[in-house]
């Protein structure tokens, strides 16, 4: 391949519109530049011009932030997109355990415990209020109460009184020997009380372990508190296609998003008001999404998490989704100012001389 | 103002160049400390030119190579003084201190 086929591909970082202007000039400007008999283009000379061209696609040469807008907007964006891909990719999941299973392996755990009658199931992976997400919930879920739209499980509790005092310990034991990967139990002060210390002092023990795609969580509460002393929980982990199906729809997603702002930045240069919208969209997007991950941090490291949450609540979505919706909005205003036809605001005219 | 930036308006003070010229002159200007690359070349140029401190000049086709020439405008010449004065009067700062810092010989 000849240097200007090199130079020529290289160039293809610059907006179109830039090439068909300016694309002959800086041809002849990176030829006069080179030494003679270099057939490549050095390596800090390439980055240069990928960088410059990718500057250039986002218009407004006299900005000094707006790298960061579109960084801000291909990373919030990618993110998203990440979160609704792995939802999808959540569909290669097995359905959530039955009953039979739920109480197949409280037996397996808890030998000698009576299981209560009243074992919770869910119809679906994902639920909202316990019921499947159909047409006529996705108002509320959208509009406000996207908090209850969580993952299925199935559960209940232990009947009657503790018959040993060993529950615990016994339950690691036969977990373990019954393939299970069991994490160390973690106890938490519950400050139940107005004014800490409480008296008396309510403390809650959890035992998680993991066996293939199934989640087992156990809760051990004060029985003079809580109607039982053991609570108990099964549910599907996140499926092994989830991770690699979220990176790549993340990355397609970022990508095409920093695209779609760079093109709607040179559109929509010089009006008014089109900044203002942004942050604001941005600000709707990117608040929930720290505020959910500052709190889900400590959560995550304060005890054992054989799957990780959901991506979408870590980006506060749907509990927010209200916000996001707003933001969404503002986006597409955005869009359509861009859509909108335009003069060119600054063409570059040339006086002969 | 950055130190490209200011090299640049300094190369064209003493007329239009294209930018084969700039990136020469401002090799030499910086006694070869500062050596612009093409594609951040273009970034100043078009940044300079969108804040009104550089226009396009005229073209010319130089063995089959298009050569674009850019100028100063009067808002870029007068960005240059203000800059250069500034400059001038932190220099002229620095080595008031530092005549105070050498040893007298008398």
């Amino acid at each position: 391949m000849s240097l200007t086929r090199h130079y020529r591909r290289l160039l293809l970082a610059y907006p179109r519109a830039y090439r068909r202007e300016r694309g002959e000039e800086l041809l002849g400007l990176l030829l006069d530049t080179t030494p003679p008999g270099r057939t490549r283009p050095t390596v800090t000379g390439a980055v240069d011009l990928v960088r410059a061209g990718l500057r250039c696609r986002l218009g407004r040469p006299a900005s000094r932030t707006v790298g960061v807008w579109a960084v801000l907007t291909a990373l919030i964006c990618g993110l998203f997109t990440a979160a609704l891909a792995s939802r999808l990719a959540w569909k290669t999941s097995r359905p959530q355990p039955d009953r039979a299973e739920a109480a197949a392996i409280f037996a397996e755990a808890f030998p000698g415990h009576r299981l209560d009658d009243d074992v919770a199931t869910s119809p679906a992976l994902f639920v909202y209020y316990n019921n499947p997400v159909t047409v006529d919930s996705l108002r509320g879920l959208l509009l406000g109460d996207g908090g209850e739209y969580q993952e299925g499980s199935a559960g209940g509790a232990a009947a009657g009184r503790e018959p040993t005092s060993d529950t615990l310990t016994t339950a690691e034991q036969r977990l373990r020997a019954a393939g299970w990967r069991v994490y160390a139990p973690t106890t938490t002060d519950l400050q139940t009380c107005a004014a800490p210390p409480c008296d008396p002092q309510e403390t809650e023990t959890v035992l998680v372990a993991r066996r293939g795609d199934t989640v087992f969580r156990a809760t051990f509460n004060d029985p003079t508190l809580y109607n039982s002393y053991l609570y108990f929980t099964v549910q599907r982990a996140a499926p092994p296609l989830v991770l690699p199906v979220a990176a790549l729809a993340g990355l397609v997603g970022g990508v095409l998003a920093w695209l779609v702002f760079a093109w709607a930045s040179r559109r929509t240069e010089g009006r008014r008001g089109t900044g203002l919208l942004l942050g604001f969209a941005l600000f709707l997007w990117w608040a929930p999404a720290l505020a959910t991950t500052t709190s889900l941090v400590p959560h995550h490291l304060g005890e054992p998490h054989p799957t990780w949450h959901p991506l979408w609540e870590w980006l506060g979505q749907p509990t927010f989704s209200l916000l996001f919706l707003i933001g969404a909005g503002c986006a597409l205003v955005l869009l359509a100012i861009a859509l909108a036809p335009r003069k060119d605001p600054r063409p570059l005219t040339v006086s002969v001389g | 103002m950055r130190e490209p930036t200011f090299l640049i308006l300094t190369a064209l003070a003493t007329g239009p160049r294209h930018g084969y010229g700039i990136i020469q002159e401002v090799t030499v200007l910086s006694d070869r400390r500062v050596t612009l690359l093409p594609g951040t070349l273009y970034t100043a140029l078009d940044r300079l030119t969108a804040q009104g401190l550089v226009e396009p000049d005229r073209e010319e086709v130089v063995d089959g190579r298009l050569r674009r020439y850019y100028r100063l405008t009067p808002g870029g010449l007068a960005a240059l003084e203000s800059e250069t004065a500034r400059l001038r009067q932190l220099a002229t700062a620095a080595e008031t201190r530092l005549r105070a810092l050498r040893p007298r010989t008398t």
